[in-house]
């Protein structure tokens, strides 16, 4: 699997010497980014168990606070990125106290978190005069990279798409160091049976609270990207769909891995391109690949090209 | 005395389960502690383990308070509990269940450091010696040959060793064992016997419950006998099980 895995990651980055359209080029793109927040996503579900409906709200609430120091305050956009991580992880340490001081599990769980997460997108359409309510906000400026040879802006297709590619690396690793670590046992612990775990010594609301903020941050993370590349942020980012969007992805690629969820949001992202849909039409579309996954195929798309190689 | 339970009591709405529970265990001892079923054997466990908060009564784990503790607190100090179901962590093999309980061990061995390793991985001489641990525990738990077996596919009896010997690898100063034996056949009975007194020669002290009067009569040093959630004979465990009240409480006042 891990060379499968360098394999796919070389291809991605020979891929732009082939790729001559800039739609495609911008699918990828999207794809990336929202492979990095399905990632991030499965830390804290598929590996923790987890059922956070917050991955919305930490994405698109880093995405107003970098879009508004960049637009309004001038802020560099990676300083920028600080603070807005730093507000998410606070925010998830609140959400994440409350839920699991309360021990609260999978539906309880899913619903108050999806219950915050609803407030702060209605903080972000009501409130006028910080994030333009319903409008959203343009963003015009584009990060730039230092190089050697003086700053560059990232504003072609193909610097987009190895900054992206690159996220999703950091992201992959960070997420991969973790479970690799003592880390991941607790968190294998919590998932498969708390109580065991706790009277073997592991602190159970920690780790749980740990898995979550640092999911979330990551979130956070690829929210500071997104609203630069799109070129605005509204409040739709913070929307319930998009929980549920990165909800499909991770089912549709498995949730017992990390690189499941990459393959699903890819498909996923791409799918709706692939075939012309309207917007009703792909909501429904996810919809069904939703329940056809859980009903046949549980385990995802990995699970299934694992078990044919254990069946061979 | 390394625990020492006063007075401890624990109510459930009108029903008192523990009532006014007085003893203690000495280091290096095996205790018993019997009683027919309903008699709060279980209850008395969990409020040491602290899966529950005792009503009023004190329990103190040398000379400090643990009633409050949470359970992996509890664990921390050294105070370790099996349960009478077998538990499980689904879909994992025996000895990642063992990694996972070695847990206490890294933290005690490493303490933040730990944040090191998550790039470098546990240092090598950490790694070798956990596994070693492991091996150990699995060969004295006779759990060696199904190493790398979804612990799911155990016996009912190997998951019970397995429990014994997730708690054991943690290295706790007292092993609390709720009803280790029940369920057990005649030959794996004999095993967890034999399994036990090779833990108490290793220097921990043990306090097992069960209703299985022969196998604890065997084993233990001391006992305590509860009925109804009191504390009706404690001392020498055969002169406790020749009490006449419990006698009478396991066969009925016509037998005492």
């Amino acid at each position: 699997m891990r060379y499968t895995i360098l394999i796919g990651l070389l291809l991605a980055l020979a891929a732009p010497a082939a790729i001559t359209s800039d739609s495609v080029l911008s699918i990828a793109i999207y794809g990336f980014m929202a492979a990095s927040l399905a990632v991030s996503f499965n830390l804290i579900f598929g590996f923790t168990g987890q059922l956070s409906m917050f991955h919305a709200a930490s994405f698109g609430v880093s995405a107003y606070i970098v879009a508004i120091l960049v637009t309004t305050f001038k802020w560099n956009f990676w300083l920028a990125i600080v603070p807005a991580v730093v507000v998410v992880m606070i925010l998830s340490l609140i959400v994440g106290t409350i839920c699991f001081r309360f021990k609260l599990k999978e539906f309880y769980f899913a619903v108050v978190t999806m219950a915050f997460s609803e407030m702060l997108r209605l903080i972000t359409l009501n409130w006028n005069s910080v994030t333009n309510g319903s409008l959203g906000i343009t963003v015009v400026d584009k990060p730039s990279i230092w190089t050697p040879s003086g700053s560059i802006a990232v504003s072609s297709g193909i610097a987009w798409y190895y900054l992206t590619l690159a996220l999703l690396v950091v992201v992959y690793i960070v997420c991969h160091r973790i479970l690799a670590s003592w880390i991941g046992r607790c968190l294998a612990a919590i998932r498969l049976n708390d109580q065991l775990g706790e009277t073997l010594g592991i602190d159970v609301f920690k780790y749980k609270l740990l898995s979550f903020a640092a999911g979330s941050m990551l979130a956070g993370l690829v929210g500071a990207f997104y609203g630069f590349y799109s070129g605005f942020v509204e409040p739709h980012y913070l929307s319930i769909t998009l929980g549920l969007d990165i909800v499909a992805m991770v089912l549709l690629g498995g949730v017992n891995s990390l690189i499941g969820p990459v393959i699903g949001a890819l498909v996923l992202t791409a799918l709706p391109h692939l075939i012309e849909l309207s917007a009703e039409l792909r909501i429904a579309l996810y919809g069904a690949i939703l329940i056809f996954v859980i009903l046949v195929m549980p385990k995802g798309i990995i699970g299934l090209i694992t078990s044919r190689k254990h069946a061979a | 005395m390394l625990l020492d339970i006063q007075n401890l009591t624990k109510s459930f709405g009108g029903l008192t389960a523990v009532s006014n529970v007085t003893f203690g265990i000495e280091r290096g001892e095996i205790v018993g502690i019997f009683g027919p079923n309903g008699s709060g054997k279980t209850t008395t466990l969990s409020l040491i383990a602290g899966i529950l908060k005792p009503t009023s009564g004190a329990i103190r784990w040398k000379g400090n308070d643990i009633g409050t503790l949470t359970p992996f607190e509890v664990a921390q100090q050294g105070v370790v509990k099996t349960f009478q179901n077998p538990q499980l962590f689904p879909e994992l093999t025996v000895v990642e269940h063992m990694r996972i309980a070695c847990h206490l061990h890294i933290k005690r061995e490493l303490g933040m450091r730990r944040l090191r390793t998550l790039f470098g991985g546990l240092p090598g001489e950490l790694d070798r010696t956990l596994e070693r641990k492991i091996d150990q525990m699995l060969e004295l738990c006779r759990l060696k040959t199904q190493r790398n077996d979804e612990a799911s596919a155990l016996s009912y009896g190997g998951e019970k060793m397995l429990g014994v010997a997730m708690g054991m690898v943690c290295d706790p100063e007292l092993l609390l064992l709720d009803e280790p034996a029940s369920g057990l056949g005649h030959d794996e009975i004999n095993n967890l016997d034999a399994v036990l007194r090779d833990l108490k020669t290793h220097g921990v002290t043990l306090c097992i419950i069960d209703h299985k009067v022969g196998f604890l009569g065997r084993l233990a040093d001391r006992s305590i006998a509860l009925h109804h959630g009191a504390v009706i004979a404690a001392g020498k465990t055969d002169e406790v099980l020749a009490n006449d009240a419990v006698v009478a409480a396991y066969l009925g006042k016509k037998h005492a």
